[in-house]
């Protein structure tokens, strides 16, 4: 099997909506990772305590589609609607697809899908030639999402870029990268974790965190977007 | 102090020199964001520091510290960049300055850093 599945097969019409880029990478660019990088490596902290701070800095609270998962989470009938149905699943939670309230722009009105992680499946979502997103129902992408260094990289290398957002997954798991265009939006619907038996809806939505709806991390009991992250001193030198 | 901005760090000074700040290149590439895509990842570098940072008594690199250093430098030696450009040079100059990093280990990464993404 394929370390992973890149579909980009599709009639791009991107200069209809698509707004400039900087396509060139900066020396200042260059430099923010070098710092991180190396900062990590000596033990001040992880790319997952870092990629929660990044998180919270750019956080829109619990969106909608934290609630659909939640809710697909606790009623197989929903989950089963999100599945073939996303865009009906979408406006129980409030969000209709086909009229979404501001977010959405021209490009917005596609069809869209969810994508259902599995123990040996993990989907990420990208648009890899300019910033689609399901923004109806996650509101604006993050800045990292819209850089060439994710947008090309991600398809290529996904594990490599997954463990720079912290998130290293077991080999068993395969990675599928699911390319977004112009007409297809795209939403991750990650595995519900151990040690939420028990919880509501509002307990659950409150830990699918927009990052973990694009793919590049897991729910996680403790780990919300509202909330500021503790996180353990720094280790120096690092321990091996 | 540890934002002495006499001290030289000329991996640093070369970036500044190129002058490739958020203005310049929204400019040329017809960009309407205000921000570079790199700052709510410097946003996070510096909130995490601040946090993992503010125990350890030999480092002496608390928010406070960084903060005071970064004014000192933005108003003096890196007075020339825009904001965040100059709050990233600062950080990375403190981190320089305390010997968290060296200039010879920051090149390399550099280059290597550049090669993955142009790859």
């Amino acid at each position: 099997m394929p370390e992973h599945h890149h579909s980009h097969d599709h009639p791009h019409d991107h200069s209809r909506t698509v707004k400039p880029m900087v396509d060139e990478i900066t020396d200042f660019e260059v430099l923010e990772i070098a710092l991180r990088e190396l900062c990590i490596e000596k033990g001040l902290f992880t790319a997952q305590e870092h990629r929660v701070f990044t998180e919270y800095a750019e956080q829109i609270g619990p969106t909608p589609a934290a609630r659909l998962v939640a809710k697909a989470w606790l009623e197989p009938e929903f989950k089963q609607l999100a599945l073939t149905d996303a865009v009906a699943a979408a406006k129980e939670v409030g969000v209709d697809w086909l009229d979404p309230t501001g977010f959405g722009t021209p490009s917005d009105f596609a069809a869209f899908k969810i994508l259902e992680d599995t123990p040996t499946l993990h989907h990420v979502i990208v648009c890899a030639l300019c910033s689609c997103y399901p923004r109806p129902i996650l509101g604006n992408s993050p800045e990292w999402y819209r850089t060439p260094n994710y947008r090309r990289r991600i398809v290529r290398w996904p594990r490599q870029v997954l463990s720079e957002f912290g998130l290293e997954l077991p080999d068993g798991v395969e990675v599928r990268v699911e390319d977004s265009n112009q007409k297809h939006r795209f939403m991750v619907m990650p595995m519900r974790p151990d040690g939420t038996d028990g919880w509501t809806e509002d307990q659950l939505a409150e830990i699918i965190t927009r990052d973990c709806l694009i793919g590049v991390a897991l729910p996680e009991p403790g780990v919300t977007s509202n909330v500021t992250p503790l996180v353990r001193p720094a280790v120096r030198p690092v321990e091996e | 102090m540890s934002g002495d901005p006499s001290e030289e760090f000329t991996v640093l000074d070369e970036i500044v020199g190129r002058g490739q700040t958020w203005p310049v290149m929204a400019a040329k590439y017809g960009v309407e964001n205000p921000l570079p895509p790199w700052k709510t990842s410097l946003d996070g570098l510096c909130d995490v520091l601040d946090r993992t940072c503010a125990s350890d008594d030999e480092l002496r690199f608390g928010f406070k510290e960084r903060r005071d250093e970064e004014d000192v430098l933005a108003a003096t030696r890196y007075a020339e960049l825009p904001y965040p450009e100059n709050q990233l040079v600062a950080l990375a100059h403190s981190l320089l300055k305390r010997g968290v990093i060296d200039q010879a280990e920051l090149r390399r990464r550099l280059a290597g850093i550049r090669a993955r993404l142009e790859s």
